[in-house]
């Protein structure tokens, strides 16, 4: 229990400080001083104590459910992830759940652009979900989906991000998804003002913000763990910390895609590294 | 034991970095810093990031707790407001930086 607790806890406070980060590296590519590294930290406490209220026409209590089950999918695989090195199917399982929250969290809200982001969230899933048949691929390579059976593959075989480097990038993709102000981050573009999360205020948005920082640590956490091996803690930070980067690069030089855009786009990822690394298994 | 001390290390940069952000605040009241640099901030990062990466020289403090004020301190000038802290930071990596090259190639 005190090691789940001790699991949670870094990762909803390196998660926070990874996405502080990307918005000060975001902000100096643009020429802006930015916000604080903490300043997303900050944020989610401010939430915490700020007053709740709820939309009149939101759909009670699913409203309100649907923030604590997004906080319980990632508590779930902080558990499966670095706790106990369980599988990755669980992972693709509590992945898939967050776009259905995404999308319940919206249409629950009542609002047009809580609704709107819904849609969005079913239109990324068709997505981003194909991106994850990296799993397949991964299993064909080492015969397990299980973490720790990956990271003893690894040990003995090296990095399978050199031998499946195509897996590797169809995840990375996956994961700027996840980012905010990503071009792919459809669900909640600026357009739609907040996504899912517009209507919800207080408690609430302090559940869903905590939430998506430790999604944002597991995301990279998978990624590292099953491409480039078992790590160290402070491996893992700086791991963690490149990843970042080169997504706050991504993002400050990349203007967000419109639905259709994005999704082609993410297809047209999940094709080539499907097929590519299909094509490098067989020779 | 490993993941406790990784913690200790994450809440000391956040604390660190609060006290800096709210210390900032109230010392500078101007939105940028141009070309001044702030003394007191460049001995906090010096100091903090020489004990962060050469915590192996303080052999009489066990070395997770050299790391943990280090990284405070190093916090406290990463974490000044916006438009301050950046310089100081730069001379507290390269001076620690410097030192960690020297302990490497002389130890």
């Amino acid at each position: 229990m005190a090691n789940i607790l001790l699991n949670v806890l870094i990762a909803f406070l390196v998660g926070s400080v990874l996405f502080g980060l990307q918005r000060k590296i975001m902000a100096r590519i643009q020429m802006r001083p930015g916000p604080p590294v903490i300043q997303h930290l900050l944020h989610t406490l401010k939430f915490f104590i700020k007053e709740s209220s709820f939309p009149k026409t939101a759909a009670m209590p699913f409203y309100i459910a649907i923030t604590a089950m997004l906080c319980v999918i990632w508590v779930s695989a902080v558990i499966v992830g670095p706790v106990t090195e369980g599988s990755l199917l669980l992972i693709f399982a509590i992945y898939a759940i967050h776009k259905i929250v995404e999308h319940n969290a919206g249409s629950s809200s009542g609002s047009p652009y809580g609704k709107l982001s819904c849609v969005r969230a079913v239109f990324s899933a068709s997505a981003e979900v194909p991106l994850f048949a990296v799993l397949i691929i991964i299993y064909f390579k080492t015969g397990t989906m299980v973490i720790s059976n990956i990271i003893n593959f690894q040990a003995t075989n090296g990095p399978l991000i050199y031998s499946i480097p195509l897996a590797a990038a169809m995840f990375f993709v996956l994961i700027l998804s996840k980012a905010p102000y990503s071009p792919f981050a459809i669900t909640k573009g600026k357009d739609i003002i907040s996504g899912y999360e517009t209507e919800h205020f207080g408690l609430l948005r302090g559940y869903l913000m905590m939430s998506e920082s430790i999604a944002w640590y597991m995301l990279l956490w998978v990624f590292l763990t099953v491409f480039i091996g078992g790590l160290s803690p402070l491996w893992y930070l700086v791991g963690m910390v490149c990843l970042s980067v080169i997504v706050a690069f991504i993002n400050a030089t990349t203007p967000i895609l419109s639905p259709n855009h994005s999704i082609m786009m993410q297809v047209s990822f999940a094709i080539v590294g499907i097929v590519g690394s299909l094509v490098l298994l067989l020779y | 034991m490993n993941e406790t001390i990784y913690l200790l290390y994450i809440l000391s940069f956040i604390l660190g970095s609060l006290l800096g952000l709210v210390l900032s605040y109230r010392k500078y009241k101007a939105p940028y810093a141009i070309g001044k640099l702030d003394v007191v901030a460049v001995v906090l990062a010096v100091i903090g990031w020489v004990l962060a990466l050469n915590s192996a020289l303080i052999t009489f403090i066990p070395e997770y707790i050299t790391i943990t004020i280090g990284v405070f301190l190093l916090a406290m000038v990463l974490g000044m407001r916006p438009g301050y802290g950046r310089n100081e930071t730069f001379i507290g990596i390269i001076i620690a930086g410097i030192i960690w090259i020297v302990r490497m190639v002389i130890l």
